[in-house]
């Protein structure tokens, strides 16, 4: 009993990081931007598919999957930074006047875009890849099992939240983003570059997007052209349970995503774990009844009247 | 005649359809303390908001010691030496005491002076020294607008544009702040154009003011020729009428 307790405890913590850095990746963006990027999902996605040769065909071809994880990993974030920039210059920077609705609504055409260009250009069946499948071993420490994986997404996660929070105390660059999610305007008076902290968020989330996407095909083994949706989604719940346009905020909207995730999992009767999202879904609406503002709101939101 | 340090021509700035500044001009010299007054809605705070370029002139220019800035992203035009005390002081209030201040730091050329002037800023004003750690949140009313001001020098402000600074203080605050702001010329040489809603206030300080009513400059003058305030008084209220409040 207590080892299947620490055993779900696992699981929802690697779980729930992974949705945290999703949520944060999210969350940079709307902090400096005001935008709710729908195609980050997509972001996620395209980071997956970056690994193998662009085919239609049914064999997979994996080409930048295969190389040393440190260049792997440089490679893929590379692509979604390409991608997050470009879509900065040809999207959203033409909409950045317009309400922030339009933005979104501009996000969801760039989201199905990218989804249909997959499609088109590697099929839209499923493809198993492979990733590290030397971290499916797990480790047995009496009797507890912990998959490698999980507890590397847990490290990750770890190290990416200090530096994280290193960067955004300690560096200029990170002071500015701060001051530019808080009054962007203000910021921009005070000669804060606005493409510049723009860009920095747009780098750092798409950093965040290839992360996630790596972790999350490792642990499924399987891409798809819409994966990263599912991911998305709970990341924008996570963003609004957490409390919109609070970085901390944002990672504690992830772990709640992933524990309520993992908990339902575990102890939903049988014939109910299919509706866990479902579920998952009537936690976020119970929170949002108590707390609509979010469980940690900025203070500058609270006090800007 | 000295070249002025500000020049602001003919501007017209539009919210939608709707004009809210219809052809304003204004100079500011070196070294001048020049108010500009008139009620809620003449256009005062943006006039400023159209000079440091967040709001777009629809017509008309802007220069800057001759170079000219309308157009031109905010973060630029900060980089001329223009800064803002905006009304409401809008600090930012998720950092700290310090990195308000050095916020408008990082862009600078000359990021050799800065040390020395952050240490001046804290010795002139000896409550954010104390309270550099603090989350700028936390300070009062007050206090803000005294980072607000250190905030927008740090950038390396040749002139300040000061937005309603006594909206919301305490009246020994607002004596204390005007003192602070008229210091800045005489110690620093800094240039100030103030928005103020009270004309007596900007005859107390400034060199020179001008009037503003819906969008347009109804009067100019030195604080001398307008002292005598039958013509403000009507300047500022559109009518001759016996209204409290102006001297």
């Amino acid at each position: 009993m207590m080892i299947s307790a620490l055993q779900i405890l696992v699981d929802a913590i690697s779980l729930g990081s992974l949705y945290a850095l999703a949520t944060l990746g999210v969350g940079l963006v709307f902090g400096v931007l005001r935008l709710a990027n729908f195609a980050y999902g997509d972001f996620i996605t395209v980071a997956s598919y970056a690994l193998i040769i662009p085919t239609a065909g049914a064999t997979v071809e994996i080409v930048i999957g295969r190389w040393p994880w440190p260049f792997l990993v440089i490679a893929v974030a590379g692509v979604v930074v390409i991608l997050s920039l470009a879509s900065e210059y040809f999207v959203f920077r033409p909409l950045r006047t317009a309400k922030p609705a339009v933005l979104m609504v501009g996000s969801f055409a760039l989201g199905y875009i990218i989804q249909n260009i997959i499609i088109v250009v590697y099929d839209g069946r499923p493809k198993a890849v492979g990733l590290w499948p030397e971290l499916g071993e797990a480790i047995v420490l009496s009797g507890l099992r912990m998959p490698r994986l999980e507890l590397l997404i847990i490290v990750v996660t770890l190290v990416l939240l200090g530096a994280l929070v290193l960067f955004l105390k300690a560096s200029p660059f990170g002071v500015q983003m701060r001051a530019a999610s808080e009054d962007f305007r203000m910021a921009r008076m005070l000669g804060v570059r606005a493409n510049t902290v723009i860009g920095t968020s747009l780098v750092i989330s798409g950093f965040l997007a290839a992360v996630v996407s790596l972790l999350f095909l490792a642990q499924v083994g399987v891409m798809s052209f819409n994966m990263g949706v599912p991911l998305m989604l709970f990341a924008f719940v996570a963003t609004v349970i957490g409390g919109m346009g609070s970085l901390t905020g944002a990672v504690v909207g992830g772990y709640i995503v992933g524990f309520a995730s993992i908990l339902l999992q575990a102890l939903l009767p049988e014939h109910l774990r299919t509706f866990r999202d479902a579920f998952v879904f009537v936690v976020v609406i119970v929170i949002l009844v108590v707390r609509p503002q979010g469980l940690l709101v900025p203070r500058a939101a609270r006090e800007r009247v | 005649m000295t070249e002025p340090l500000l020049q602001i021509d003919d501007i017209h700035v539009h919210y939608g359809r709707l004009a809210a500044v219809r052809g304003v001009s204004m100079r500011v010299d070196p070294g001048e303390i020049v108010c500009v007054v008139g009620p809620n809605g003449a256009g005062k705070s943006t006039t400023l908001l159209a000079t440091v370029g967040v709001l777009p002139a629809t017509r008309g220019a802007i220069s800057i010691g001759g170079v000219p800035i309308a157009g031109m992203a905010p973060e630029k035009v900060a980089r001329l030496g223009v800064s803002m005390v905006p009304e409401g002081r809008r600090i930012f209030g998720t950092l700290t005491v310090e990195e308000n201040l050095r916020i408008g730091t990082y862009q600078r050329a000359d990021r050799r002076n800065v040390e020395r002037e952050l240490k001046r800023i804290f010795d002139e004003f000896p409550v954010l020294a104390k309270r550099r750690g603090a989350n700028a949140a936390m300070l009062s009313g007050g206090e803000q607008q005294q980072l607000a001001i250190g905030r927008a020098l740090l950038t390396g402000a040749k002139i300040l544009l000061v937005d309603e600074p006594s909206l919301g203080l305490a009246p020994m605050m607002i004596e204390r702040v005007y003192d602070i702001l008229t210091g800045l010329r005489d110690a620093r040489g800094i240039t100030l154009l103030i928005v103020e809603e009270s004309a007596e206030r900007a005859l107390d300080v400034a060199d020179r003011i001008y009037v503003m009513r819906r969008g347009l400059v109804e009067l100019a003058g030195t604080s001398s020729e307008l002292e005598d305030g039958a013509q403000l008084q009507q300047a500022y209220f559109g009518f001759g009428g016996e209204a409290e409040g102006i001297r």
